[in-house]
């Protein structure tokens, strides 16, 4: 018998399917930590220009346990691919044993055994910001906004006041300008302690609000002028994904 | 020159944009080394300005450091110092070399063979130490730090990989292994198109990085262990080597017995070199630390005036470098990092 380290189920693939496209718009390998509280993820792509803050606690697996602390690393493209092979409604569950062998169970009877890649050491800390403004609005609309500013800019502006919020873009062909006043059905919250105006490129920010559009239902956008932006992505069953983007550098 | 390891590491091939937001120890001597022996004119001579000075090298450093910040590359370069005097041998043997090149040189010239010609103008490429001020200036124009090591540039650049000041060393010798820097870059500084000596074809010169770590895991052996091999093949403290030992033949040699002392076949030869003294800087048991690594802002008008009006270069060629950084610089997103404390 084969002594398991640790073992998490959950009754849908949607949480995992959310979570590996989340990563994947950052790096090509993730160590995932599991404790006894659940499993985490934290990590920025290679020109730490963004980060992935992820927490999801063991309430919300349908099985969950954990014998010690135990980081595994995973090609994200391996590991999409398998989760990938799952329906909708069909439940997930990953095991690790003192073999190094990932093995994910999806539904009834499909079983995958998945090579773990060596786990990078280094600990990624958190960017410490006191945030003066805070939006909340659906990830569907995030995502419309972006496309209609990506027309012409390749980067995005936000500027807060107590009673709207403006999103704009500039470029060579022109500008674009998506005003969101405060009690519209668009915009779902706004509160403000300091005007904030902050600008962010749009490389990275579509692909994660793309990545994240189908899973989560609102999103809360916080920033700071010419400080980074934190989104946090409402996912059901998922504790916490919070995505860090640092400014552009101003001309 | 350096160390010929390069049959027993394992070499994975990259790209720049990989190093982005890192910083990077590089070779000084060896890159503007590298400048010197490639960027010439059509007869393979240097370029120079209207007083006749080199400015081949000044050309290099223009070019690729606009390269490396525009990717967000944070390049640090290290200047060697006094070279340890068992190194006398190795650089009276360059220079004899670079002799022979220039009597070969004039004689190519001379028979109306140019391309032999060049190919001997490149292996008589020696620094001055103008060239070392003038590539000073330029980089603190650019806002890039540079370091003067006490001994070799690489034995600082390899201590500061092994310290966690800078990411990785960029050099094209191996040396850098046997001094332990943890990743070694090789074509860094010249990657990109380059023609083939006495052919018509070009190549593309890739970057390629070697990990330390993983180098020896594969060979099985330890950090001590590739000094060893690297003082049998020879290095720049005892050039020739043993007698009749390529890398093969070493490794398998520290394999079987451990380490020198227990070669029953060397010993004769092993007395005739200061192989401890060797091991000894090496394994760099008393490096000073360097200090802190500043990055300023680039001063655009100053190197625009330096290389044109000091240096001949065209002042429209140097702005449109300098404005390509420009514009790239401005399209960057800060990075997290001076978030995090």
């Amino acid at each position: 018998m084969i002594k398991l380290e640790f073992s998490a189920k959950t009754n849908t693939s949607n949480e995992w399917k959310a979570i590996i496209s989340a990563i994947s718009t950052l790096v090509e390998e993730a160590t995932f930590e599991a404790t006894v509280e659940g499993v985490s993820f934290r990590g920025m792509d290679p020109s730490h220009v963004a980060l992935i803050d992820i927490s999801w606690p063991n309430s919300a697996f349908e099985k969950y346990s954990c014998d010690s602390d135990i980081k595994f690393g995973v090609r994200i493209d391996e590991f999409s691919k398998i989760i990938k092979r799952a329906e909708k409604s069909e439940s997930v569950e990953i095991n690790i044993s003192e073999d190094s062998m990932l093995r994910v169970s999806i539904g009834k009877n499909k079983k995958y055994k998945m090579r773990l890649i060596e786990s990078s050491v280094s600990d990624t800390p958190l960017p410490k910001i006191t945030y003066d403004s805070k939006i909340a609005l659906s990830s569907t609309g995030l995502d419309k906004i972006l496309g209609d500013i990506e027309v012409v800019s390749d980067y995005l502006s936000i500027k807060t006041t107590s009673k709207n919020v403006e999103f704009s873009g500039k470029g060579d062909s022109g500008e674009a300008i998506i005003n969101l006043e405060k009690d519209t059905e668009e915009l779902e919250e706004i509160s403000v302690t300091q005007e904030s105006t902050g600008t962010y490129s749009l490389e990275y920010l579509n692909p994660i609000v793309k990545a994240m559009g189908g899973a989560a239902g609102s999103i809360i956008c916080e920033f700071s002028s010419a400080k980074p932006l934190r989104i946090e992505f409402k996912v059901t069953n998922i504790g916490r994904i919070h995505f860090y983007l640092a400014p552009r550098v101003e001309s | 020159m350096g160390v010929d390891i390069k049959a027993l590491l394992l070499r994975e091939k990259t790209n720049l944009e990989s190093f982005s937001s890192k910083i990077i120890a590089i070779d000084a001597y060896n890159a503007i080394y590298q400048f010197l022996a490639i960027i010439r004119g059509p007869e393979g001579l240097h370029l120079t300005d209207n007083r006749g000075r080199v400015t081949s090298h000044l050309t290099g450093l223009l070019h690729r450091n606009v390269n490396f910040l525009s990717i967000g590359i944070k390049p640090v370069y290290v200047f060697d110092g006094k070279p340890p005097s068992l190194k006398t041998a190795e650089i009276q043997r360059r220079k004899l070399g670079k002799k022979e090149a220039t009597i070969k040189y004039e004689k190519a010239k001379a028979s109306g063979d140019f391309e032999s010609a060049r190919k001997y103008a490149q292996q008589t490429t020696s620094m001055q130490d103008t060239m070392v001020e003038d590539s000073k200036h330029l980089l603190d124009l650019f806002g890039i730090p540079y370091i003067q090591a006490k001994a070799d540039g690489e034995a600082t650049a390899a201590h500061m990989n092994k310290t966690g000041k800078a990411y990785a060393v960029a050099s094209q010798d191996y040396d850098s292994i046997l001094f332990g820097a943890k990743k070694l870059v090789r074509n860094f500084t010249n990657s990109g198109r380059r023609k083939l000596p006495n052919r018509n074809t070009y190549v593309d010169i890739e970057p390629e990085i070697i990990s330390y770590q993983k180098s020896l895991d594969a060979l099985g052996i330890t950090g001590e262990q590739i000094i060893d091999i690297g003082i049998l093949i020879g290095t720049d403290f005892n050039p020739d080597g043993f007698d009749r030992i390529g890398p093969k033949t070493a490794l398998k040699m520290i394999k079987e017995y451990g380490k020198l002392e227990d070669i029953p076949k060397i010993q004769e030869q092993l007395e005739q070199i200061d192989y401890e003294q060797i091991r000894k800087i090496f394994l760099q048991t008393d490096m000073p630390d360097i200090g802190k690594i500043e990055f300023k802002d680039t001063d655009y008008s100053g190197i625009v005036d330096y290389l044109a009006n000091e240096r001949s270069f065209s002042q429209e060629r140097v702005q449109a470098s300098l404005n390509r950084l420009k514009r790239s610089l401005e399209k960057r997103s800060h990075t997290l990092d001076q978030w995090f404390n």
